[in-house]
Protein backbone atom coordinates (compact mmCIF):
# COMPACT_ATOMS: atom_id res chain seq x y z
CA UNK A 1 0.00 0.00 0.00
CA UNK A 2 1.35 3.53 -1.04
CA UNK A 3 0.24 6.01 1.06
CA UNK A 4 0.62 9.79 -0.66
CA UNK A 5 3.74 12.05 0.19
CA UNK A 6 3.07 15.41 1.78
CA UNK A 7 3.87 16.83 -1.91
CA UNK A 8 1.19 14.82 -2.81
CA UNK A 9 -1.25 16.34 -0.68
CA UNK A 10 -1.46 20.57 -0.10
CA UNK A 11 -4.70 22.33 0.22
CA UNK A 12 -7.02 22.24 -2.20
CA UNK A 13 -6.05 18.59 -4.01
CA UNK A 14 -9.06 16.52 -4.89
CA UNK A 15 -9.01 13.17 -4.47
CA UNK A 16 -10.93 10.65 -6.89
CA UNK A 17 -14.00 10.96 -7.22
CA UNK A 18 -16.26 7.73 -6.04
CA UNK A 19 -19.83 6.45 -6.67
CA UNK A 20 -21.40 4.39 -4.94
CA UNK A 21 -24.81 2.46 -5.88
CA UNK A 22 -27.65 1.43 -2.72
CA UNK A 23 -30.32 -0.39 -3.89
CA UNK A 24 -32.50 -2.53 -0.78
CA UNK A 25 -29.93 -5.26 -1.27
CA UNK A 26 -26.88 -2.89 -0.24
CA UNK A 27 -29.45 -1.81 2.99
CA UNK A 28 -30.12 -5.20 3.83
CA UNK A 29 -26.36 -6.33 3.73
CA UNK A 30 -25.24 -3.19 5.61
CA UNK A 31 -28.06 -4.22 8.44
CA UNK A 32 -26.91 -7.30 8.56
CA UNK A 33 -23.66 -6.50 9.10
CA UNK A 34 -23.45 -3.76 11.55
CA UNK A 35 -26.78 -5.19 12.86
CA UNK A 36 -28.73 -2.18 12.75
CA UNK A 37 -31.81 -3.90 12.01
CA UNK A 38 -33.92 -0.33 12.23
CA UNK A 39 -37.32 -1.32 9.76
CA UNK A 40 -36.96 2.24 8.38
CA UNK A 41 -33.80 0.38 6.49
CA UNK A 42 -36.08 -2.16 4.35
CA UNK A 43 -39.60 -1.68 4.84
CA UNK A 44 -41.36 0.66 3.34
CA UNK A 45 -44.51 0.07 5.81
CA UNK A 46 -42.66 1.53 9.03
CA UNK A 47 -40.59 4.33 6.93
CA UNK A 48 -44.06 5.76 6.05
CA UNK A 49 -45.40 5.01 9.57
CA UNK A 50 -42.50 7.66 10.84
CA UNK A 51 -43.11 10.25 8.22
CA UNK A 52 -40.34 9.21 5.75
CA UNK A 53 -40.86 9.38 1.91
CA UNK A 54 -39.29 5.44 1.83
CA UNK A 55 -36.84 3.39 3.03
CA UNK A 56 -34.12 4.96 3.76
CA UNK A 57 -30.24 4.35 3.99
CA UNK A 58 -28.29 3.74 7.40
CA UNK A 59 -26.41 7.23 7.67
CA UNK A 60 -23.79 5.32 9.32
CA UNK A 61 -23.68 3.29 5.49
CA UNK A 62 -23.51 6.74 4.05
CA UNK A 63 -20.35 7.60 6.57
CA UNK A 64 -18.69 4.24 5.86
CA UNK A 65 -19.09 4.32 2.13
CA UNK A 66 -17.94 8.36 2.37
CA UNK A 67 -14.83 7.22 3.94
CA UNK A 68 -13.75 5.01 0.97
CA UNK A 69 -12.95 8.52 -0.84
CA UNK A 70 -10.32 8.73 1.67
CA UNK A 71 -9.23 5.22 2.60
CA UNK A 72 -8.85 4.32 -1.42
CA UNK A 73 -6.72 7.68 -1.85
CA UNK A 74 -4.01 7.16 1.15
CA UNK A 75 -4.20 3.31 0.76
CA UNK A 76 -3.42 2.29 4.45
CA UNK A 77 -6.88 2.62 6.86
CA UNK A 78 -5.11 2.91 9.51
CA UNK A 79 -3.61 6.46 8.68
CA UNK A 80 -7.36 7.59 9.20
CA UNK A 81 -7.18 9.27 13.18
CA UNK A 82 -10.48 10.83 13.15
CA UNK A 83 -13.26 11.20 11.05
CA UNK A 84 -17.09 13.49 11.63
CA UNK A 85 -20.18 13.69 9.44
CA UNK A 86 -23.43 15.62 9.87
CA UNK A 87 -26.72 13.52 9.00
CA UNK A 88 -28.22 16.63 7.00
CA UNK A 89 -30.71 14.75 4.43
CA UNK A 90 -31.86 10.95 4.46
CA UNK A 91 -30.80 8.85 1.45
CA UNK A 92 -34.07 7.66 0.45
CA UNK A 93 -33.35 3.91 -1.89
CA UNK A 94 -36.04 2.79 -3.88
CA UNK A 95 -37.47 -0.66 -4.00
CA UNK A 96 -36.05 -1.02 -8.28
CA UNK A 97 -33.00 -2.32 -10.11
CA UNK A 98 -31.25 1.08 -10.23
CA UNK A 99 -31.66 2.21 -6.30
CA UNK A 100 -30.16 5.56 -5.85
CA UNK A 101 -26.28 6.90 -6.52
CA UNK A 102 -24.81 8.43 -3.84
CA UNK A 103 -21.39 10.49 -5.43
CA UNK A 104 -18.57 11.18 -2.85
CA UNK A 105 -15.92 14.29 -3.65
CA UNK A 106 -13.32 15.04 -1.60
CA UNK A 107 -10.98 17.81 -1.23
CA UNK A 108 -7.53 18.58 0.97
CA UNK A 109 -8.87 21.25 3.29
CA UNK A 110 -6.17 21.59 5.67
CA UNK A 111 -2.31 20.26 5.81
CA UNK A 112 -0.87 20.75 9.88
CA UNK A 113 2.25 19.28 9.45
CA UNK A 114 2.19 15.84 8.65
CA UNK A 115 -1.43 15.78 9.49
CA UNK A 116 -3.86 16.43 6.65
CA UNK A 117 -8.12 17.07 6.75
CA UNK A 118 -10.08 15.88 3.98
CA UNK A 119 -13.71 17.54 3.69
CA UNK A 120 -15.80 15.33 1.86
CA UNK A 121 -18.88 16.07 0.04
CA UNK A 122 -21.92 13.27 -0.26
CA UNK A 123 -24.42 13.98 -3.24
CA UNK A 124 -27.87 11.83 -3.97
CA UNK A 125 -30.50 13.13 -6.24
CA UNK A 126 -28.57 16.17 -6.46
CA UNK A 127 -28.59 16.82 -2.66
CA UNK A 128 -26.15 17.13 0.00
CA UNK A 129 -26.72 14.13 2.34
CA UNK A 130 -23.86 14.73 4.53
CA UNK A 131 -22.61 17.96 6.07
CA UNK A 132 -19.34 18.74 7.44
CA UNK A 133 -17.93 15.82 6.46
CA UNK A 134 -14.54 15.45 7.20
CA UNK A 135 -11.60 12.83 7.98
CA UNK A 136 -8.01 13.32 9.63
CA UNK A 137 -5.19 11.11 8.19
CA UNK A 138 -1.74 10.90 9.58
CA UNK A 139 0.57 11.20 6.21
CA UNK A 140 3.69 11.11 8.23
CA UNK A 141 6.42 8.16 8.60
CA UNK A 142 5.88 5.87 10.79
CA UNK A 143 2.29 6.41 11.77
CA UNK B 1 -39.56 11.28 34.62
CA UNK B 2 -38.14 12.42 31.19
CA UNK B 3 -34.40 13.44 30.08
CA UNK B 4 -33.13 16.48 31.33
CA UNK B 5 -29.84 18.78 31.52
CA UNK B 6 -29.21 16.67 35.40
CA UNK B 7 -28.46 13.52 33.31
CA UNK B 8 -24.85 14.75 32.33
CA UNK B 9 -22.73 13.14 33.44
CA UNK B 10 -24.23 9.85 33.13
CA UNK B 11 -22.57 6.47 32.86
CA UNK B 12 -23.82 2.87 31.78
CA UNK B 13 -22.14 -0.30 32.77
CA UNK B 14 -19.61 -1.43 30.03
CA UNK B 15 -21.20 -3.16 27.17
CA UNK B 16 -20.54 -7.40 27.04
CA UNK B 17 -17.19 -7.92 25.61
CA UNK B 18 -17.63 -8.23 21.78
CA UNK B 19 -14.65 -10.39 20.02
CA UNK B 20 -14.21 -8.61 16.73
CA UNK B 21 -13.87 -11.83 14.15
CA UNK B 22 -12.09 -11.44 10.86
CA UNK B 23 -15.45 -13.43 9.76
CA UNK B 24 -17.47 -10.33 10.46
CA UNK B 25 -14.54 -7.97 9.35
CA UNK B 26 -15.17 -9.14 5.97
CA UNK B 27 -18.93 -9.03 5.91
CA UNK B 28 -18.80 -5.60 7.06
CA UNK B 29 -16.70 -4.53 4.12
CA UNK B 30 -18.22 -6.32 2.10
CA UNK B 31 -21.07 -4.73 3.10
CA UNK B 32 -19.70 -1.34 1.77
CA UNK B 33 -18.03 -2.56 -1.25
CA UNK B 34 -14.90 -2.16 0.17
CA UNK B 35 -11.92 -4.25 -1.13
CA UNK B 36 -8.93 -3.06 0.51
CA UNK B 37 -7.01 -5.55 0.95
CA UNK B 38 -6.26 -4.30 4.82
CA UNK B 39 -9.52 -5.59 5.63
CA UNK B 40 -8.82 -9.45 4.21
CA UNK B 41 -6.02 -11.69 4.62
CA UNK B 42 -4.06 -13.35 7.73
CA UNK B 43 -4.74 -10.62 10.47
CA UNK B 44 -6.92 -7.94 8.78
CA UNK B 45 -8.33 -4.85 10.63
CA UNK B 46 -11.83 -3.12 10.82
CA UNK B 47 -12.93 -0.37 8.88
CA UNK B 48 -12.46 2.53 10.69
CA UNK B 49 -16.54 3.11 10.88
CA UNK B 50 -16.81 -0.55 12.29
CA UNK B 51 -16.84 0.74 15.47
CA UNK B 52 -20.46 1.89 15.20
CA UNK B 53 -21.14 -1.71 15.63
CA UNK B 54 -20.35 -2.16 19.50
CA UNK B 55 -20.93 1.74 20.05
CA UNK B 56 -24.41 1.08 18.84
CA UNK B 57 -25.02 -1.34 21.48
CA UNK B 58 -23.79 1.46 23.82
CA UNK B 59 -26.97 3.61 22.36
CA UNK B 60 -29.05 1.06 23.11
CA UNK B 61 -28.26 1.08 26.59
CA UNK B 62 -29.25 4.57 26.82
CA UNK B 63 -32.34 4.26 24.98
CA UNK B 64 -33.02 1.84 26.96
CA UNK B 65 -32.99 3.69 30.21
CA UNK B 66 -36.35 3.93 31.50
CA UNK B 67 -35.50 7.25 33.54
CA UNK B 68 -34.73 9.58 30.10
CA UNK B 69 -38.42 8.01 28.66
CA UNK B 70 -36.50 7.84 24.96
CA UNK B 71 -38.51 5.95 21.69
CA UNK B 72 -36.37 4.93 19.18
CA UNK B 73 -38.83 5.13 17.09
CA UNK B 74 -38.52 9.19 18.00
CA UNK B 75 -34.55 9.28 17.68
CA UNK B 76 -32.67 10.73 14.73
CA UNK B 77 -28.86 10.76 15.04
CA UNK B 78 -27.92 14.28 14.26
CA UNK B 79 -23.77 13.56 13.86
CA UNK B 80 -21.06 11.59 14.62
CA UNK B 81 -17.40 11.52 15.28
CA UNK B 82 -15.07 8.76 15.56
CA UNK B 83 -11.77 9.46 17.58
CA UNK B 84 -9.20 7.25 16.94
CA UNK B 85 -6.34 6.10 18.64
CA UNK B 86 -5.29 2.34 16.71
CA UNK B 87 -7.17 0.51 14.26
CA UNK B 88 -9.39 -2.52 15.50
CA UNK B 89 -8.12 -5.58 14.79
CA UNK B 90 -9.48 -9.35 14.53
CA UNK B 91 -8.81 -11.09 17.89
CA UNK B 92 -9.59 -8.05 19.69
CA UNK B 93 -12.26 -8.35 22.52
CA UNK B 94 -14.14 -4.83 22.73
CA UNK B 95 -16.03 -3.30 25.25
CA UNK B 96 -18.06 0.22 25.02
CA UNK B 97 -18.83 2.36 27.83
CA UNK B 98 -21.51 5.45 27.05
CA UNK B 99 -21.47 8.55 28.68
CA UNK B 100 -24.39 11.10 28.59
CA UNK B 101 -22.12 14.62 27.83
CA UNK B 102 -24.99 16.93 27.70
CA UNK B 103 -28.66 17.48 27.09
CA UNK B 104 -30.11 20.54 25.39
CA UNK B 105 -33.86 20.78 26.01
CA UNK B 106 -36.14 22.46 23.48
CA UNK B 107 -39.64 22.65 23.12
CA UNK B 108 -40.75 19.30 22.27
CA UNK B 109 -37.55 18.21 22.08
CA UNK B 110 -34.44 17.38 23.43
CA UNK B 111 -30.37 17.16 22.05
CA UNK B 112 -28.59 14.63 23.60
CA UNK B 113 -24.51 14.27 23.06
CA UNK B 114 -23.15 11.35 24.37
CA UNK B 115 -19.67 9.82 23.93
CA UNK B 116 -18.57 6.37 23.56
CA UNK B 117 -15.31 4.88 24.79
CA UNK B 118 -14.43 1.87 23.19
CA UNK B 119 -11.48 -0.29 24.78
CA UNK B 120 -9.96 -3.68 24.92
CA UNK B 121 -11.58 -6.13 27.31
CA UNK B 122 -7.59 -5.15 29.08
CA UNK B 123 -8.27 -1.47 28.90
CA UNK B 124 -6.31 0.08 26.07
CA UNK B 125 -8.35 2.22 24.14
CA UNK B 126 -9.47 2.18 20.73
CA UNK B 127 -11.50 4.76 19.60
CA UNK B 128 -14.25 7.84 21.20
CA UNK B 129 -17.33 7.79 19.42
CA UNK B 130 -19.12 11.46 19.90
CA UNK B 131 -22.72 11.53 18.38
CA UNK B 132 -25.83 14.02 18.75
CA UNK B 133 -28.72 12.46 19.13
CA UNK B 134 -32.27 14.75 18.58
CA UNK B 135 -35.13 13.14 20.07
CA UNK B 136 -38.90 14.42 19.84
CA UNK B 137 -41.37 14.35 22.28
CA UNK B 138 -44.65 12.45 21.39
CA UNK B 139 -47.29 15.49 20.61
CA UNK B 140 -50.45 14.55 23.12
CA UNK B 141 -53.62 13.89 21.11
Amino acid sequence: MSVPTLDRASVGTELPELRVRFTRQTLVRYAGASTDFNPIHYSGYYAEKVGLPGVIAHGLLTMGSALRVVTDWVGDPTRVTGYFVRFTKPVVVPDDEDGTEVVFTAVVSAVDGTRVTVSIEAVADGQKVLGAARAEVELGEDA
Amino acid sequence: MAISATHAGRSYPPTAPYEVSAAKIAEFAAALGDDSPAYGGADPIAPPTFVAVISATAWESMFADPELDLALRRVVHGDQRFSYVRPLRAGDTIVATLTIDKVRVRAGSEIITSSVAVATVGGETICTAQSTFFHSREVAS
